[in-house]
């Protein structure tokens, strides 16, 4: 009995341990984005939102925040309906030739290093003439996405079972109707779920982008920049924003996927 | 082949419903079908029964359009619907697993088939609730799949697949799944709502009892062949194979067996274990006969029955409502089962007395083929 206290004590001071190891760094910066510092030590009277108001005078961050959601955005929405695509091809004909080379095609930039999928494609635009920017970086993006997308909508699709589709012939519906009402609506959490992890990669992607960005940086490219000539205190405002943004994002997805998990749950569906 | 009185309405001309001619399906090298001929009337209730594998399912899939065939054809209503894709087959299938829509409401799953066809609403609410009512769901019908019980979910797949007034209805092990009580409850409702609708079921399962209660006709199947077809009763009392008498429960069969003439409607034989008279004319093809004896033909009063047999009763086992006595032939050693009727009067035989028991010509049966 005894012991077993003090196995539970132990376990629960390494995990407080972790935990703070963890998030102690990200709650410093959550209070140094509207408090300032003296000696080391918090100033709790100084609260205010200056930073705030100058990060988003902060002209630099603000167009490399929004070329990332920019490029984020249109690099998974066409990564997606690429996904898709592919997905549905290999899932109805899995042991087809085309399907498989699709699948080393969709994979390979996921698997290479990021740094030979960068370098590919910059002597690639360079010797098509094509100039770097914005586009460069979006095609560089979805090319590195795909492989994510694919892998989870191909993996409901398998799931999604066949008798399904087959039901929906049998009461009539053509292909496009069997798409639009069966498959596509058991296809819209798997996509959204891919879709924001997706994002979340491009996002902090910097190595592709690094070799595809002209003058536009996306926020990765413009902080490491940064960090050559030292940060200024509103990079504390940007990092609690983001963090802010991805906890509304994670906590929506649970309840989406709570919510669809009672309908999903139904064995008899299944084989 | 007699036409079964099915008490739905059938076509004058004579013409079946569905017509199979040299049906094959193979997959690879293996034949899952080999090439058979299957008429279904309109208006019957015909079951394919068949052990597991016997390619059941795979006959279904082709008549249905999900397995395109290697071979034959299939016409219905006279007309070959080979190019006819699925979508517009005149009918429906309910699934094994069901296959119930799992995102959209009991509603929606049985309106599908309206929907797709563009019927307008008001009209398929109407439909819907018709549908609903004939299965006993209306109150239901705002819940998903996932909240409904087994029995529940198989009948939403029968509105389901009734919704379009398909002529035929195929079935694939609808009650494989569900309890005993409840598959009971689910034959008999079945049953009436195929009596009810004169919609033609073609039926698919496993179990024979649950064939013999159910159909007009059953098609035996044994890995891709059509075994027998037959009521009910003619599989039960005059299987021609010897895999149809065991599936039957027809199991204590004798051979080598010789016929020594038949005349009239009566047919005698000659066995290890004595001669026999069996109703009916011999088999056109005679290798491998045999003779097969239900064991509840046999009877202790054998001296009103036409057939009889010397035994020692070498075990008796109490199974509540009916009492299995093994059997050893006194000369030959052959092992025999006797199925009676419990009786709390009379004391069970001693093991090891000798027992004299008859048989009527019309419970016993002359089968052919490989053992099974
Ligand atoms: N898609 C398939 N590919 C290969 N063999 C199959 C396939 N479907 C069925 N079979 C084979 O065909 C035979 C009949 O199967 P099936 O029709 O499912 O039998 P049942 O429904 O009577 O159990 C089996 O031997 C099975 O292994
Ligand atoms: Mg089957």
């Amino acid at each position: 009995m005894r012991r077993l206290r003090l196995l539970d004590i132990s376990l629960a001071s390494v995990t407080t341990l972790v935990y703070l190891a963890l998030y102690l760094p990200i709650l410093l910066v959550f209070v140094l984005s509207f408090f300032s510092m003296r000696r080391g030590r918090v100033n709790w009277e100084t609260f205010s939102l200056g930073w705030y108001a100058k990060l988003f005078d902060n002209e630099a961050l603000g167009d490399a925040l929004r070329n990332s959601l920019l490029v984020g955005g249109t690099a998974v929405a066409a990564a997606a309906v690429f996904a898709t695509v592919a997905a549905l091809h290999v899932n109805a004909r899995p042991s087809s030739r085309s399907a498989r080379i699709l699948e080393y095609v969709i994979f390979l930039p996921f698997l290479l290093p990021p740094i030979i999928t960068g370098l590919s494609l910059l002597i690639y635009f360079r010797e098509t003439g094509i100039p770097r920017g914005i586009a460069t970086i979006i095609v560089g993006h979805a090319v590195f996405v795909l492989a994510i997308i694919y892998r989870i909508v191909l993996t409901r699709l398998n799931v999604l079972s066949r008798s399904l589709v087959e039901a929906a012939h049998d009461l009539g519906a053509s292909k496009f109707q069997t798409f639009r009402y069966i498959v596509l609506p058991n296809l819209r959490m798997p996509l959204l779920t891919a879709g924001i992890l997706a994002f979340a990669l491009s996002f902090d992607e910097t190595m592709i982008t690094l070799f595809l960005t002209g003058t536009d940086a996306t926020l990765p490219v413009r902080l490491y920049a940064m960090m050559r000539v030292g940060f200024t205190p509103e990079i504390n405002a940007l990092i609690t924003l983001i963090l802010g943004f991805s906890i509304v994002l994670t906590v929506a997805v649970a309840f989406a996927w709570r919510r669809n998990a009672g309908l999903e749950n139904n064995s008899a569906t299944r084989i | 082949m007699a036409k079964p009185d099915t008490g739905g309405p059938d076509s004058e001309s004579g013409l079946p419903l569905l017509r199979i001619r040299g049906l094959g399906v193979s997959f690879g090298p293996v034949d899952a079908i080999s090439p058979l001929d299957l008429d279904v009337h309109d208006g019957e209730f015909l079951t394919i029964l068949g052990p597991s594998g016997s390619g059941k399912t795979t006959l279904l899939r082709a008549i249905a359009g999900f397995q395109p065939p290697s071979a034959g054809r299939i016409e219905f209503d006279g007309r070959d619907i080979a190019d006819l894709p699925i979508n517009r087959r005149p009918f429906n299938t309910v699934f094994q697993d069901y296959a119930l829509f799992p995102h959209m409401t009991v509603r929606e799953n049985v309106g599908f088939g309206l929907r797709v066809r563009g019927t307008a609403r008001r009209q398929m609410t109407e439909r819907v609730d018709i549908a609903l009512g004939i299965v006993g769901l209306e109150e239901l019908d705002s819940r998903y799949p996932a909240q409904l019980s087994g029995g529940q979910q198989q009948r939403t797949a029968l509105a389901r697949a009734m919704i379009c007034e398909p002529r035929l209805i195929l079935l694939d092990e609808p009650l494989a799944a569900l309890d005993a009580t409840l598959r009971r409850q689910m034959q008999n409702f079945l049953k009436s709502v195929q009596r009810q609708s004169g919609i033609t079921f073609l039926f698919v399962t496993h179990d024979q009892s649950e064939a013999i209660t159910m159909s007009d006709r059953i098609c035996v199947m044994r890995t891709g062949n059509i075994e027998q077809i037959g009521t009910p009763r003619e599989l039960y009392y005059r299987p021609k194979s010897r895999f149809v008498a065991a599936f039957f429960g027809a199991s204590n069969i004798v051979e080598p067996c010789r016929i020594e003439e038949s005349r009239d409607d009566m047919t005698v034989v000659s066995t290890p274990v004595g001669t026999f008279s069996v109703k009916g004319p011999p088999p056109e093809n005679t290798s491998g006969l045999a003779l097969a004896i239900r064991p509840e033909a046999f009877g202790s009063d054998a001296e009103t029955r036409m057939n009889s047999l010397e035994f020692e009763v070498a075990a008796v086992s109490f199974v509540g409502s009916e009492t299995i006595t093994e059997l050893r032939h006194r000369n030959t050693s052959l092992m025999f089962t006797m199925k009676s009727r419990s009786d709390p009067a009379a004391r069970p035989p001693e093991t090891g007395s000798f027992l004299r028991v008859g048989f009527d010509p019309a419970e016993c049966a002359l089968v052919t083929g490989a053992e099974s």
